[in-house]
Parts: structure tokens; sequence; C-alpha cells
């Protein structure tokens, strides 16, 4: 099998499903001739033309009602967002049509949209190309969110979020695409969505994180670890709608909870997450729900931007708080 | 020597037009100095001086169109080999995407590493694998911690193991005498009749506990208002039994005005007037106050009355008193002035309407015709719960309370 990066499990996936399902066509803004801005559709155009990877201007909210269109005619675009921060342009085709196509045609149809974005900071680039603002997708009802944390994730969740009837948008967290490797078989075997992926298990306290932020708080385990606190770390992997099951069954296990994330905290995820402990979990709750997050500003630039992202240290500092400040 | 290549100033932007040099061959720049400004298909961009140095060459004019990665200027820099920050060094020059030292990205700096994720992950929860573990509210487990309970040696006595304020209570301190769980009947962990005045913080528990949530039940939902007069017992023929009389003017009081003889539910805005008087009466015991029910006040003789009240007293006191006769009262009598105090303002308990205290009977100087007279008087205090009874209702019930009181027999 070969060791890949996520960045490469992405291009595959891509690669396998149009190799294997002549409906599912690839747009967006650089991602054909150039090969996409951070290579994820490189040698798409090649191998499937352009008739099935289409360079497009530079208008998201065109490539957002493109993409309602072709999902509407029984196509399956995959549409790159160049950045997180130029999604909003396509909010109105995201909200008003591709998340209530099915609603709104009482099931008649459906709107099978992938819209791809990188996801979050962590690479020194400049404003509006670090967004984490996850919250504003998982609020709309019809719309799934996917953020994977690994290459075998980001291979098998793209091509589940390809096969869905229903619009996905996946969230590639950028500071992972080619930070570490991982043996992936290119076999097309898609993983379950709306599932979270128990990364380690734990028995003293539950850490639910997604996309970038397995990283540090899959650190944090280690060093917790070795001051004998054993930790259980989820990745959500599905940010909407949430695996509560597995988050609750967790939590009933270690009576803590910690949540981390690096979008900013105001009504962030996890405000939705430490929700739906308190409704159906509070009983299991051995101490206050603790959440390490991003501050409620944009991310800096470079200098101060592992200032904006949880430190492994802040997370260590949350969880010993479950164990002494109540 | 140190070459600075054009970087790339925008998203994959392949070149710039070199707009105009801020400085020239042999300048001595400082870094972060404004040195060219170039016009890119986005923007017109000011480019600092990445270094402090002497200018030794400038590969390009105004006008000229410079190629990302392109030689710009030649520096001299100072302090021999210094690096510019990491912000300011341009990524590597714009290269083919296909080519294998792509950096993966037009903007800003992608990290890479040799390392192998290697990962054992569990796709969903172990479903339905509930752990054998404590079950209780936060204010439970606050509780047990502030009185060093073990949640883990009691079992939970609510729904689905859910340990309780009451299993913690009933635990005993520290659950010493009772690790495997409640005490049954509770009775030894009761405080004595004369608690010892140490200064120690005490939890309270039993009668006086209940009697906290009640009354902050009380103060928290009824609109109590109370009202303050007097029942003249000059024409009194015999001067005794106080408390049967009271009860009797309770349900005088509640024939004339039967809003004050009801219950009233707040959440819902609905009241039930009844038309039984059954009046809880409050006995002050050693532990704390307790009040049990005389029914059907109003179809009961004098002799009856007095002798249930001794029976529920003294029933009271050696805390035998059945539990559904400390329950569905209509109206409540405080009989404080056994004691002290000629008025009060006494809590109604919801879902009740009425209370009614009864002060030190005293000799008063009264004005009669004529003169002046030392009358028998018993001060009253009716509060009532202002929320659905009116002003008019109570004063006419505390009239009728009055008038029977005043009756010679």
């Amino acid at each position: 099998m070969p060791k890949i990066t996520m960045i490469e499990a992405i291009t595959m996936a891509h690669a396998w499903e149009m190799a294997h399902d002549d409906s599912v066509v690839v747009l967006g803004e650089d991602v054909g001739v150039n090969g996409g801005v951070f290579r994820a559709t490189a040698g798409l155009q090649e191998k499937f033309g352009k008739e099935r990877v289409q360079d497009t201007p530079l208008a998201e909210g065109m490539i957002g009602g493109m993409s309602v269109g072709m999902a509407a005619q029984g196509l399956k675009p995959v549409a790159e967002i160049q950045f997180m921060g130029f999604i909003y342009p396509a909010f109105d085709q995201i909200v008003n049509h591709m998340s209530r196509m099915r609603h709104r045609t009482r099931g008649r149809l459906t709107c099978p949209v992938v819209i791809r974005t990188p996801h979050g900071g962590g690479i020194h680039a400049p404003e509006c190309h670090s967004e984490s603002t996850e919250a504003m997708l998982a609020h709309i009802p019809g719309l799934r969110v996917v953020c994977p944390s690994s290459p075998a994730r980001a291979y098998g969740l793209l091509l589940a979020s390809i096969r869905d009837p229903d619009p996905v948008v996946f969230l590639e967290p950028v500071r992972l695409y080619r930070l570490v490797r991982q043996e992936v078989a290119d076999d097309g075997a898609a993983l379950p969505l709306d599932v979270c992926y128990i990364l380690r298990e734990g028995t003293d306290v539950t850490l639910v994180t997604w996309g970038a932020m397995t990283f540090e708080t899959m650190r944090a385990a280690d060093q917790l670890a070795k001051d004998g606190v054993s930790a259980e770390v989820i990745d959500l992997a599905t940010i909407s709608p949430i695996d509560r099951d597995t988050i609750l069954e967790s939590v009933a296990k270690t009576g803590r909870l910690v949540i981390v994330h690096e979008a900013a905290r105001n009504c962030g995820v996890g405000a939705e997450i430490a929700a739906i402990v308190a409704e159906h979990g509070l009983y299991d709750l051995q101490a206050p729900i603790q959440r390490v997050t991003g501050y409620d500003t944009v991310m800096p630039l470079a200098r101060l931007e592992y200032e904006y992202i949880p430190s492994v240290a802040r997370i260590v500092e949350a969880v010993r708080a479950t164990f002494t400040d109540h | 020597m140190t070459t600075f290549h054009l970087p790339d100033l925008g998203e994959g932007l392949p070149e710039a037009e070199i707009v105009n040099w801020h400085v020239k061959v042999g300048d001595r720049v400082q870094l972060d100095q404004p040195m060219v400004s170039v016009e890119t298909a986005k923007a017109l961009v000011e480019v600092p001086s990445p270094y402090s140095g002497v200018v030794k060459a400038l590969h390009a004019n105004a006008g000229d169109i410079v190629a990302t990665g392109a030689p710009l200027v030649d520096f001299e820099v100072e302090g021999g080999a210094a690096k510019a920050p990491a912000m300011r060094s341009p990524p590597a020059p714009k290269v083919d995407p296909k080519r294998a030292d792509d950096s993966g990205t037009v903007v800003g700096n992608m990290p890479t590493s040799n390392e192998e994720l290697i990962e054992n992950v569990i796709a969903g929860g172990t479903r339905g694998a509930r752990t054998e573990r404590v079950r209780a509210a936060p204010a439970v487990r606050a509780l047990a911690k502030k009185l060093g309970v073990d949640l883990e040696l009691l079992r939970g006595s609510g729904r689905g193991g859910l340990i309780t304020v009451d299993d913690v209570m009933t635990s005993g301190k520290g659950a010493r005498s009772s690790p495997s769980g409640p005490t049954a009947g509770s009775s030894a962990a009761r405080p004595g009749p004369t608690p010892p005045a140490t200064g120690e913080t005490q939890q309270l528990r039993g009668l006086r506990r209940g009697m906290a949530h009640t009354m902050a039940l009380s103060r928290d939902t009824v609109a109590n208002c109370t009202l303050f007069d007097d029942a003249d017992l000059h024409a009194w023929i015999r001067k005794s039994d106080y408390t049967t009389r009271m009860l009797r003017a309770l349900a005088a009081g509640a024939q004339a005005e039967p809003g004050l003889n009801a219950h009233f539910d707040g959440e819902s805005s609905t009241r039930q007037i009844f038309a039984r008087v059954d009046v809880a009466v409050a006995v002050d015991t050693a532990e704390g106050l307790i009040v049990p029910v005389l029914r059907n006040v109003g179809g009961k003789t004098a002799d009856q009355l007095r002798g249930e009240l001794k029976t529920l007293k003294e029933a009271s006191i050696a805390r035998t008193v059945a539990p559904e006769d400390l329950r569905d009262f209509t109206i409540m009598l405080s009989n404080f002035g056994t004691i002290a105090g000629r008025y009060a303002t006494p809590l109604v308990v919801p879902p009740a309407v009425a209370i009614m205290g009864a002060g030190v009977l005293r000799h008063d100087v009264v004005a009669v015709m004529g003169g002046i007279e030392a009358h028998l008087r018993m001060p009253l205090s009716l509060t009532f719960d202002h929320r659905c009874v009116t002003g008019g209702e109570a004063a006419r019930f505390l009239a009728a309370v009055i008038k029977d009181l005043e009756l010679a027999e």
C-alpha cells in the first residue's frame, strides 16, 4: 500500500470515483490546468478531460449555482472553493438551494453536491485564508458537514460524500494536507458518514475534536498519559449531523468532557456538543464541561497564528481543570 | 551576496510589473524599508526590503514585467548570513505544479514531514455498552463533596440508579456507619433537640430542611400580602379554648369568602375553591415546624376539634403523624401568640392561598361609648396570596373571622 499524504488521498479519491462513475464532475477555480491551489485535483483534467474537470471563473456564487443545476440534472459535482474564506458568496446557493432541494421537491430531487474547501489555519497564510467557520454550515438543516483528520479518512469520507445523495460540505484541514503520510489502499472503499471515529481509547476524560486539532489533541493525550490520565480522543469527523451516541457513551464511561476546536468559541460547534451532553448526559458528568478553542476574533497573521490555535498546553490545562476546579 | 527573488504576491500569480524603485544600487537599506512598488493582476503592492544591508544590483527597471521567482535585488547583507524572517522569505519559485518538488501551496508555507501516521481507529462507539458509573446531578455531586460523602458507596434510589439529594442526605456524613447504602428510617441522622452552639456548619435535615424548601417556594412564587386587625374577646364567657375558637372562626371566614379556602396553581392560572375547610395547624417542636391537618373544621363540634387537635399535637411531637395527615390542607393557622409576638407576616404555603396568625392575647385599653375599658384582644395577621385573592375578599374574610371570634361563645 502506498504511504500518501492527505492531499494525495483526496486526489486519489477523486480519481477513483471519476473512473467508476461517469456522472462525477469536478469544477472550481484553477482545478483543471493548475491542478488546484493545493494540488488536490492535480492530473485529473489530463486523465478525464476538460468536460469533466472544469476551470471556472473566480465566482463562488456561480460555482455553487452551477453545482445545483448539474446535480438537479443527474450529475454529481465535486466543487472546490479555493479557501473557506471565499465560500460566503456561495452561501445563497448552499443555504437556499442545495440544502433544501430535497425538502422543496418533497423528496423528488436530491442535491448530490460535494463542496470541498480548505479549513483552518496554521500555514502562515494571509487574511481570509485560515477560516474555520464550520458552525455556520452546521447550523443549516439538510446540509452535511464533514471534516477528515487523516489521509485514510480523507479518502474514505470523500468517497462517501460523493456517493451520498445529499449535499456535503467537505472541510479539508489545510495544516494536515502534507503533514504526515499514511498507508491508504486505493480500493474505492468508503468510510461511514455520521459517525465519530475514536482515535484513542481512554477511561478518565473524553476529548472531542475534529480536523487539524486532532493533531494537538492526540499529543495532549500522550502527555496526559505520562501523568496517569487516560484520555479518550474522539474525532467528530461528521460535524453535522453529530453522532451523539458515541460521545454520550464515552462521557458515560469517563465522566469528563473537554471539547477542542480551532474555530472561535462563541456559538461554535463545541457549544452544540456541550449542549447535547448537558441534555442527555448531565448525570454522568463529574466535572463541568471545558472548551478549548480559538478566540473570538479573526485568525491572526503568521506571528500569532499559533497563539490563536489551541496548543497542547492549553488542552492539557483544560483537562487538569476538570479534575480540580470544582 | 544575497539575492532576493520576486515573491508570489497573490495566489499563484505568475508575474508582476515593476512600477518604481525606492532604492538604487549602493543604497544602505534597513529591514522593512520600502524597496519597490509592483503591480500584480490583483493589486499595487509595496515590497519592503527583506534585509538590512547594501543594494548591490537591481535586476529590473520600472515598467519591466518580472516573473514570480525571478531574481530581483542583490544585497550585501549586514552581519553576513542574516536570514530574512520566515514570513518575508518568498516561497519556492513558481514551478510547474506537476513537478515533484512542488511546495503544495501558493499561499503560506505548507508544513510537511516524513512522519508516518499509524492509527488504530474505531468507527462509532461501542453501542450500548454502558458502564457502571455513578450517575448524579451536578448539585448532588456538589452536595456530596461538601458533606464528604463518597457517591461511589451509595446506591441511587432515583430513575436508572440516579443518586438523589435524599440518598446523600440519608447516607450520614461520609457514610460512616452504612457504606452499602442509605440507612433505613434515617432517624439516627436527625439532630438532637438541643443542637450544640459550637459555630460549626450544620447541614439542615428533616423538618428544618423541609421548611427551608417550602418557605423559599413561598417567597419565590406567592404574592404574600398581610392584613392586621384585632378581635375583641371581651364578650367571651369562657376564657379558654382559643385554638378551637380560631378554627371555628376560620370556617366562618371561609363561609363568607370561600376564595380564601382554596388552592391556586400559578403555572396554569387555575384555582380550586373548597367547601370543606381543612386547616393546617403549625406545631412548634424542637426539631422544627410540623404542620398537621385538621379536617372539616366547619363540620365539627368544639369538643371534637379539641380532641383531634390534642391527638395531632401529641403525634407531631412524637413524629408519628401519618403522611396523609400532613398534606392536602385548604388554609393554614399559626398560633405563635402562645409564645410571644403580636403581629407577624406569616407566609402562605402553596397551593393554599391564606394563612392566619394569632398573636399574644393582651388587655388593651379600648374606647367604648362613654369612657374607656380594658378588653382582652387577640391580634390577628392574615396573609393571602394576592395573585388570586383580592384585598376586598381578604378583608371581608378577616371581618367574618373577627365577628365569629367576638361572639360570646
